[in-house]
């Protein structure tokens, strides 16, 4: 035991006398390592933040809606009062919240001027839709009437009110640019409904739900009272079950008045108006998040596996260089296990000394990464486990073969000079 | 008299070029009691680092029994006969093999290292041996910056360290001058006269009359020359 600890200690001093060698091998091993962090950092926040964003999506609503896809020169189809009256009585008897929603584009004001928002007019019900909270403040009640109160999400408040922490946001005052330009005052701000937009809006499938998954992607909503605005049309209507069981009766029954259309059906039967369940969306948009993570995955592996061969080539070349050296050692007294543990301790510190190096790389790497790209991005105390881990591996596969090359090796060969 | 130190009953080795089958060592019965210095002479590629490689139980006889010191060490695992090589037998060869990245104290602490001894014990025995070669003033020195005859020295003290029972010297004083020569072999007399078994491989008569018993290897096959009483 002793002998194999000094013969260990020997693969340390072997290291410090070749540092370039050492350098050469723990900078691949830094490498792989970083590449690794990275990589698991980055599809480990994307899964962990776009399962919560999902989350928030609101599982047990249905959004009804004119399709976005129509049978061609087909009139547009009437979207307001009447549908919206079907839509409760379809669903009455389960429960239902109904939540209605007008949209308009809008230029507001506040600190700053934003254009393109979102005026939304909603019901009461709206946070229902989605599993979202409050950040400060209320949300409109049903004693809000018309263009008197506002709610903003937390994006909105953000670009109206720079700097302004949204607890401070309650209470200003919004400018909206209409034919009548009204000043409504803010009585809340709303969480964000999703993080990450740009990844959300590759997954939109346009299923009827467009309209209103766009709208709140876009986090430049003003939320105003349902009477706020005018027009008999309506953008969507949204339905939320109390469970799961009522959701299925709820979107069996929409789908006997509106059938399902979509994109993959037939033109000529195109419903003018879509049932879009968003459960479905989001299972949907679950297993490509897992798919994110299993190329990831693959990616990193693979990397892992080329900074094997190359510190394993590198290995084996030295290894050459140093029959003499061994076959010495093997003479005065060395095992064939203390030979492999010495080859194999220089392939563990070389790889353990470049993955507690690549470590930092790695992180630094996957939050620049995450902001060019707006990717989530998660870095976890377990994951320097897994580095180390992965390093201790790598070193052991990198220094198998040579160790074996080593530990084959004849002493008296090369003694007297026939192995070079 | 006592059993021998080395008893060989039938051992040769015989290595494989290819197809051919080069018989290195042709069987050889051979006894050397403890305490001798066999002095092994022969032309070049007779055999002679052949023989010394099975003695040193760096190599493996392909046939034949090898005991050393009343133990069969021809069916000894590796590790085994690392320990052999490690706590009975000092190696030292024409061209030093010594480790030259490691100062002349480190390569001394070599055997020691692998016997398991503790660092503060592996100096002092290490610094011991080296004193005992006229060196202590070179315990710092890589290989590299040593005159042949000092590197000589030290792989003699490498195998001082261990204390052995058997020397094998592989033409010691081959790539020396004759003083260096000289010392070098006073020391391996010193050895023997201590009681070390030696075997010393030489092409050098004058070498091999250091001998208290003369073998010779011709083809593999090897002979007596003339036996002196022991300690002659
Ligand atoms: N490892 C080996 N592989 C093949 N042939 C070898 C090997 N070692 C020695 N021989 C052969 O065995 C014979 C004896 O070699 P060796 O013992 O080194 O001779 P010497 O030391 O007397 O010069 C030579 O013919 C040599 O070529
Ligand atoms: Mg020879």
């Amino acid at each position: 035991m002793s002998s194999l600890l000094a013969a260990f200690v020997e693969g340390v001093r072997h290291l410090r006398r070749h540092p370039l060698r050492a350098a050469l091998a723990a900078l691949t091993c830094a490498v792989a390592i970083a590449v690794t962090v990275n990589v698991v950092s980055l599809s480990y926040g994307m899964d962990e933040d776009i399962r919560r964003d999902i989350a928030r999506f609101g599982r047990l609503t249905i959004d009804v809606g004119r399709a976005p896809v129509v049978r061609p020169g087909a009139p547009r189809a009437s979207f307001g009062e009447a549908e919206l009256a079907t839509v409760r009585a379809t669903v009455a008897g389960l429960d239902a919240t109904v939540v209605p929603l007008r949209s308009e584009r809008v230029t507001a004001s506040g600190d700053a001027e934003v254009r393109q928002m979102v005026l939304a007019a909603v019901g009461v019900g709206f946070p229902r839709t989605l599993a979202i909270s409050l950040k400060a403040g209320r949300f409109l009640r049903p004693e809000d009437r018309g263009l008197a109160a506002c709610v903003l999400d937390e994006s909105s408040a953000k670009s109206l009110f720079p700097g302004v922490a949204p607890a401070a946001v309650v209470g200003r005052t919004v400018r909206l640019a209409r034919a009548a330009p009204a000043d409504v005052p803010v009585v809340g701000v709303l969480e964000d409904p999703m993080t990450y937009r740009a990844l959300f809006e590759a997954f939109d499938e346009g299923r009827g739900a467009r309209t209103l998954i766009s709208a709140l992607l876009s986090f430049r909503n003003v939320y105003v009272p349902e009477d706020a605005i005018a027009s008999a049309e309506l953008t969507t209507v949204s339905v939320v079950l109390p469970d799961e069981a009522r959701l299925a009766t709820a979107y069996d029954r929409l789908v006997k008045v509106w059938p399902a259309g979509g994109v993959d059906a037939d033109p000529a039967t195109l419903a003018p108006i879509n049932v879009f369940a968003r459960k479905a969306w989001m299972d949907a948009f679950g297993g490509a998040t897992q798919t994110g993570a299993f190329l990831g995955n693959i990616v990193w592996i693979l990397v892992c596996l080329v900074a094997c061969v190359m510190i394993s080539t590198l290995n084996l070349v030295a290894i050459r260089e140093r029959y003499d050296e061994l076959a010495i050692r093997r003479c005065e007294g060395a095992r064939r296990r203390d030979v492999v543990a010495q080859v194999a301790a220089e392939g563990l510190v070389t790889s353990v000394v470049g993955g507690l190096a690549g470590l930092p790389l790695g992180v630094l790497g996957a939050d620049v990464l995450a902001r060019i790209v707006m990717f989530p991005f998660r870095f976890d105390a377990r994951f320097a486990g897994v580095a180390v881990l992965v390093s201790v591996v790598l070193g052991l596969l990198s220094s198998a073969i040579p160790a074996r090359r080593a530990a084959a090796l004849d002493p008296a060969a090369v003694l007297s000079r026939r192995l070079s | 008299m006592t059993a021998p130190l080395l008893k060989l009953s039938r051992v040769a080795r015989t290595y494989r070029n290819g197809d051919v089958l080069v018989e290195a060592l042709k069987p050889v019965d051979l006894e050397v009691d403890a305490g001798t210095c066999v002095a092994v002479t022969g032309p070049s590629g007779s055999g002679k680092s052949t023989l010394l490689h099975v003695l040193g139980c760096l190599d493996r006889a392909t046939s034949g029994t090898y005991l050393l010191d009343g133990r069969d060490v021809t069916t000894l695992a590796d590790r085994d006969l690392a320990a052999v090589r490690n706590r009975l037998i000092g190696f030292v060869f024409q061209r030093f093999h010594l480790l030259r990245d490691e100062t002349a104290e480190r390569n001394v602490e070599l055997p020691l290292l692998y016997a398991g001894v503790r660092r503060a014990e592996r100096r002092r025995r290490a610094a011991a041996a080296l004193e005992a070669v006229g060196l202590s003033s070179r315990a710092a020195h890589v290989p590299g910056r040593l005159s042949g005859g000092e590197q000589q020295r030290v792989a003699i003290a490498r195998a001082l360290v261990k204390e052995p029972r058997l020397l094998l010297a592989d033409e010691p004083t081959g790539n020396l001058d004759s003083a260096s020569g000289d010392a070098v072999l006073a020391m391996l007399d010193a050895l023997h006269a201590r009681g070390v078994t030696v075997v010393l491989i030489t092409h050098d008569p004058e070498v091999a009359a250091h001998g208290s018993r003369q073998l010779t290897i011709r083809n593999g096959v090897v002979a007596e020359v003339h036996a002196t009483a022991p300690g002659a």
